[in-house]
């Protein structure tokens, strides 16, 4: 059995596109054949589970009963992959919270693949943040995402400022979510599938669906860019390394 | 033919090269032989292709998304008609940058729409760097130069790559004198009642017949180069 990986997708602010990164993180995983679920904090609402409803639910990570049902499980779930859209703010607090119930310890020992992607806002302020979570994370996967999913301005920020950030923290990556057409982004929205479903022409109970090609070309091309940096980093050898090695040696 | 229906796209990123004609021919080919058709115009402004096919053409634009969506929703739609579209040079790279972009030629076949591009071959470099470009990023259309022998009876075929089985299509000489009949709107080389209405001398008329039967050879040849290519590829890969 190999072993279970926990995916914190996290931003200090709202409104920069946390949830669209794990929509693609699940879209990726689940093109991998990777069993995967996904816990949404922003408890009541839930928009992670609007597009994933099978996969998804809705937790409130800072409470304890909440917090066994994420970790107490690990083990014995199916999934392999556990992708946790972290509410806005409760970055710092969700990786205090993990250390304090000994999960960073375990992840440290090898017990448990730990990721964590910190989804960039615009703004400096989010930087500073970055050298919070540095302090807990150690070791720890860190991907930095830059996001420009609705943004066609690039991030105002001074390149030595944020190296000297982005240095804080060992072995971080960069990952660039491209833009994708604003039009194409709300239909997918309007529709609440997942991006995968999208493209396909697909509804969300896997119906015939009839959306515009244009749009589904976008998204595809969009979503083929945004998994194409998701390879570069290696994702999929991260968390399911057995796996990947098994369909090295088939396809060899 | 395997392909259920056809889109044509007529391409160059030069002006006056005889796209809008190479596009009216197509488009009453195809009526001559009883399919339904429907011209796209992707020209700025003048209209040309509109005054003679009124009944057919779509004035389109893709400089913005709802103009995108407006043409290529169409294109892909299932509607048993045959599809031409006269690309202006000015649409060139956006077109094609589009096109790549969305996946279209895939979702055409995907659909059983066969698309081929239409090139006008002229001896500039950009024409050829355009036609390169379009060889190596739609490797599922029928790319096939066209020699626009009004244009000149230089061949320019060593600049311009074939793909195997792929053919040139000629489009010969018009006598000059009979270039104002077709030049003049209404006229219709589907339509033999309006060269007596149009008021076209006999002579005349006969002349520019023999011209078309030479042309309509070439396109009946086009399209048999690609149902070959196609039946190709289907026992190639046994589906």
């Amino acid at each position: 059995m190999a072993k279970p990986a926990v995916i914190l997708v996290g931003a200090d602010k709202g409104g920069v596109g946390k949830t669209t990164v794990a929509r693609t993180l699940i879209d990726y995983f689940g093109a991998h054949q990777t069993p995967t679920r996904a816990f949404d904090t922003e408890s009541p609402r839930g928009t992670l589970k609007r597009f994933h409803p099978d996969l998804t639910e809705v937790v409130d990570v800072t409470a304890v009963a909440d917090q066994m049902k994420i970790f107490d499980t690990l083990g014995s779930a199916d999934a392999k992959v556990t992708v946790i859209d972290v509410r806005a703010g409760l970055l710092s607090s969700t990786l205090q919270a993990l250390t304090d119930i000994g999960f960073l310890e375990s992840a440290k020992k090898g017990q448990i693949t730990f990721a964590v992607f910190h989804i960039l806002g615009p703004s400096i302020a989010s930087l500073e943040e970055i050298a919070e979570t540095a302090r807990v994370m150690g070791d720890a996967n860190y991907f930095l995402v830059k996001n420009f999913i609705n943004n066609t301005t690039f991030f105002d920020w001074d390149p030595a400022t944020y190296n000297s950030y982005f240095k804080r923290i060992k072995g971080a990556e960069e990952i660039t979510i491209p833009k994708l057409n604003e039009m194409a982004y709300e239909q997918v929205e309007v529709a609440s599938v997942p991006f995968v479903s999208f493209v396909g022409n697909k509804g969300a109970k896997n119906e015939a669906a009839n959306y515009s090609f244009v749009l589904r070309g976008y998204v595809r091309h969009w979503l083929g860019n945004v998994w194409g940096e998701y390879d570069r980093v290696k994702l999929v050898d991260l968390v399911a390394p057995k796996m990947e090695s098994n369909v090295r040696q088939a396809a060899g | 033919m395997s392909f259920r229906s056809s889109i044509t796209i007529v391409a160059s990123p030069r002006p006056r090269v005889g796209k809008t004609l190479l596009a009216r021919l197509l488009a009453d080919f195809h009526r001559h032989e009883g399919r339904a058709v429907a011209t796209f115009d992707l020209n700025a402004g003048d209209k040309t292709l509109e005054h003679f096919l009124p009944e057919q053409t779509t004035t389109a634009s893709i400089r913005d998304i709802n103009g995108q969506i407006a043409l290529f929703d169409r294109l892909v739609a299932d509607e048993n008609t045959t599809k031409v579209i006269d690309l202006g040079h000015e649409s060139f790279e956006s077109f094609f940058a589009v096109t790549h972009q969305i996946g279209f030629v895939e979702e055409a076949r995907s659909r059983s729409i066969g698309v081929a591009i239409l090139f006008t071959m002229t001896p500039d470099k950009t024409s050829v760097e355009a036609y390169r470009s379009l060889r190596a990023r739609f490797s599922h259309a029928t790319l096939a130069p066209v020699h626009n022998q009004m244009l000149g009876p230089a061949q320019h075929r060593d600049k311009y790559p074939l793909a195997s089985g792929s053919p040139v299509v000629r489009i010969p000489v018009l006598a000059p004198g009979l270039r104002r009949y077709i030049e003049t709107p209404p006229f219709s080389f589907a339509d033999a009642q309006l060269a007596d209405t149009a008021g076209i001398p006999v002579s005349a008329h006969v002349e520019i017949q023999r011209w078309l039967r030479r042309i309509y050879l070439e396109f009946r040849e086009l399209d048999l180069r690609i149902l070959l290519a196609d039946l190709r590829s289907s026992i190639r890969f046994g589906s």
